[in-house]
């Protein structure tokens, strides 16, 4: 009798664990900050429970060697079910193979969220917009009245950014006009694109099959940037740049939201102004990237995947994370809307942006591209090159890695 | 005598099982994509491309530019990293007080993570910074935005750190050496009358060969490898790419172009073989190089 109830009970147990089968997807993430990450594994546990057939194990990757992890993942077949990808990768992933198409599943949500450019490779969607990044202008008023400029100082063009620039640099030795960047590499082109661009320039014709980085407004965006580093640069890498812009040692820089938080955390005051990018007129242009979620096309769970996807990038969670990360761009349009980023000028500056911005062409050599991008204005920079130079040499060297890979 | 040549087997296996996994296999694997045009993004679609990426490398001017990098990394730290080591081998060899403190001060940078000391010379070697001041106060205009950010002087700065960083292990190597040296020879030679350079030259030198062909040749693979300070301070940039980080930057980072970074990585390869021949050859001498 007792053998049999434990027989009964073995066989109830057996037969409810197989109805209660459950789907685990692996998502590999870049989020480790301790402000942003129990915020992650609050709303996974959120899904989870609203999802009791599936479980998310979650992995988190660093910045400095996450693309190469998930590359070498992929190369073999051990990829995530869903991964995280900054914008630049997603053509490189997808013209891989690696990914899975999303447009169907994503098609009916697409008038809700910005970015979809960068997720679409060959007229496929292969990823969903999370979050995006673009960057602004930064300036310290007390530097700016200091310099004799009126106090609603806004530089809406280039002339304007000069004077602002010469007049904060002409305060002393230890001040600055400009915060220039040194060629760090994937960091120097976001920051020469945005001049690139706002001077109407273009490192493609429009049916892509051209390149025409050398243009005349190439050379005068290169020309002006240059100007600035030389005549009122404060030379260092991003990190040092924010930390002289702190120290109120820099007038104007260019800066993602990241500054924003960093100084929320580190309780810096400054009495600092936001506003969108100059170009030769107003506006300027920005520079457009982000975060997607993507599943991989070797996943065996891409509906599970899909849901958790919607699930993370849904209009509410966007502004959760954002509140989290102190981020200013929710992908979701609808989140955007939200009053902490409405009521705030320093993320209204930056939703306003998104719509002033541009992101780089979609292709798999992008990586090659950016790389020859930074070196012609490297060399123009630190080596004495000479901008129309420089940018003919890039044009060639783009040209053929392009008619290389043709072939 | 079989049974015990069986259970020597099971003994070594991890051993040849680690070699022949970790190295032997990646060894021949990679000389083998090197001749295919693998890469890492399409593993599967590949061809066999014989020897063209050798060829291509050769008028790679990035990969000729981070060869002669690499040239002036090891042709400038080799000779002072040696003769540093040797003098301060022979200075903390004699004996004072406190002789301990020094040898043991000496030799710390060479405990301290590679890591950690090129974080602080990268501090040390920016705009304003410790080592631009000094140069100013001596008469020397630093470069405008830092050492590490000027083709003149950026290679440089990571070869002096990398003297500093090494010249305390390769002195712990020579003082072994010379506490080999028995002192009879040196009480014979001045009670002869040999002077201090003599006895250097004519007992030191020659007893020391061994020690300065296992430093020499260990240096100049060390130097030939260099990648972790060019990662750290100045990411290939200003004309500080080196043949290794060519190789991780072709393979690991920008394009994944796995085969080409192979064949590169195998020409680095036969410079270094052929470089520690001659080194041997050179030492191996009968008569007295120095």
């Amino acid at each position: 009798m007792r053998r049999t109830l434990i027989l009964s009970l073995a066989l109830f147990a057996f037969t409810a664990g197989a109805l209660q089968a459950t789907t685990t997807i692996e998502w590999w993430q870049f989020w480790t900050d301790p402000s942003v990450k129990p915020v992650i594994q609050e709303m996974v546990k959120e899904f989870e429970a609203a999802n009791p057939d599936i479980k998310v194990r979650l992995t988190d990757l660093t910045w400095s060697h996450g693309h190469e992890k998930i590359v070498v993942a992929f190369a073999s077949n051990t990829g995530p079910d869903v991964v995280e990808l900054g914008s630049d990768w997603i053509a490189q992933f997808a013209d891989g193979g690696y990914l899975a198409d999303m447009s169907e599943s994503i098609a009916p949500d697409s008038n809700q969220f910005q970015g979809w450019g960068m997720a679409t490779y060959k007229g496929t969607i292969w990823a969903q917009p999370w979050i995006l990044g673009t960057r602004v202008l930064f300036y310290n008023r007390d530097l700016i009245q200091k310099a004799g400029l009126d106090k609603d100082f806004i530089p809406v063009n280039w002339p304007d950014l000069d004077r602002g620039c010469k007049a904060v640099n002409d305060l002393g030795k230890n001040v600055y006009g400009w915060g220039s960047n040194t060629p760090e590499k994937h960091r120097l082109y976001k920051k020469f694109l945005p001049f690139f661009w706002s001077a109407g320039a273009q490192i493609f014709t429009d049916d892509g099959e051209l390149c025409v980085i050398s243009s005349t407004y190439a050379i005068e965006a290169l020309k002006f940037y240059q100007k600035l580093h030389d005549d009122y640069g404060y030379v260092a890498d991003q990190r040092g740049i924010e930390d002289a812009f702190l120290d109120g040692k820099i007038g104007f820089i260019m800066s993602g939201d990241w500054l924003l938080k960093r100084m929320e955390l580190e309780n810096r005051k400054i009495n600092l102004v936001t506003s969108v990018i100059p170009g030769p007129k107003f506006p300027g242009t920005s520079f457009l990237g982000g975060e997607f979620l993507a599943i991989n096309a070797a996943s065996e769970h891409k509906e599970a995947a899909m849901k958790f996807i919607k699930f993370m990038t849904s209009p509410v969670n966007q502004v959760r994370f954002c509140k989290a990360n102190m981020s200013a761009n929710p992908s979701s349009l609808e989140a955007q809307q939200d009053p902490y980023f409405t009521e705030n000028p320093y993320l209204q500056t930056f939703i306003q942006q998104i719509n002033l911005a541009k992101h780089p062409p979609v292709v798999p050599d992008w990586v090659y591209i950016e790389d020859i991008i930074e070196r012609a204005v490297e060399n123009t920079l630190f080596n004495g090159g000479l901008p129309a130079s420089e940018l003919r040499n890039a044009q060639i060297r783009i040209t053929t890695l392009r008619r290389n890979e043709q072939k | 005598m079989k049974r015990h040549r069986t259970s020597a087997l099971i003994l070594a296996s991890p051993w040849i099982l680690t070699f022949f996994l970790i190295w032997a296999f990646p060894l021949v694997y990679s000389f083998v994509i090197g001749l295919t045009n693998y890469r890492i993004f399409s593993p599967e679609q590949f061809d066999w491309v014989g020897w063209s990426n050798y060829k291509q490398l050769f008028s790679d001017q990035d990969f000729i530019n981070a060869l002669k990098n690499t040239f002036i990394f090891v042709i400038g730290t080799i000779p002072i990293t040696t003769v540093i080591s040797l003098a301060m081998a022979l200075m903390v060899n004699r004996r004072f007080k406190g002789r301990e403190l020094f040898r043991a001060g000496y030799f710390l940078p060479s405990v301290t993570s590679m890591v950690v000391v090129a974080l602080i010379f990268t501090n040390l070697y920016q705009r304003g910074g410790y080592i631009a001041m000094l140069a100013s106060m001596v008469g020397i205009t630093p470069p405008e935005y830092g050492f590490l950010y000027s083709n003149a002087t950026a290679l440089y700065s990571i070869m002096a750190m990398d003297i500093w960083m090494s010249a305390g292990y390769f002195m712990l190597i020579f003082l072994a050496g010379l506490k080999s040296i028995p002192d009879e020879l040196y009480e014979s030679a001045e009670i002869a009358g040999a002077s201090a350079w003599r006895r250097f030259r004519s007992i030191t030198l020659p007893l020391l060969r061994p020690v300065a062909v296992y430093v020499l040749v260990i240096n100049s693979i060390k130097s030939f490898q260099v990648f972790v300070e060019i990662f750290v301070m100045s990411k290939g940039k200003f004309e500080t790419m080196t043949a290794v980080y060519f190789v991780y930057e072709t393979g690991l980072t920008t394009g994944f172009e796995s085969g080409y970074a192979s064949a590169a990585a195998y020409v680095l390869f036969a410079i270094i073989a052929v470089f520690s021949i001659m080194l041997f050859a050179v030492m191996r001498q009968r008569r007295p190089v120095w």
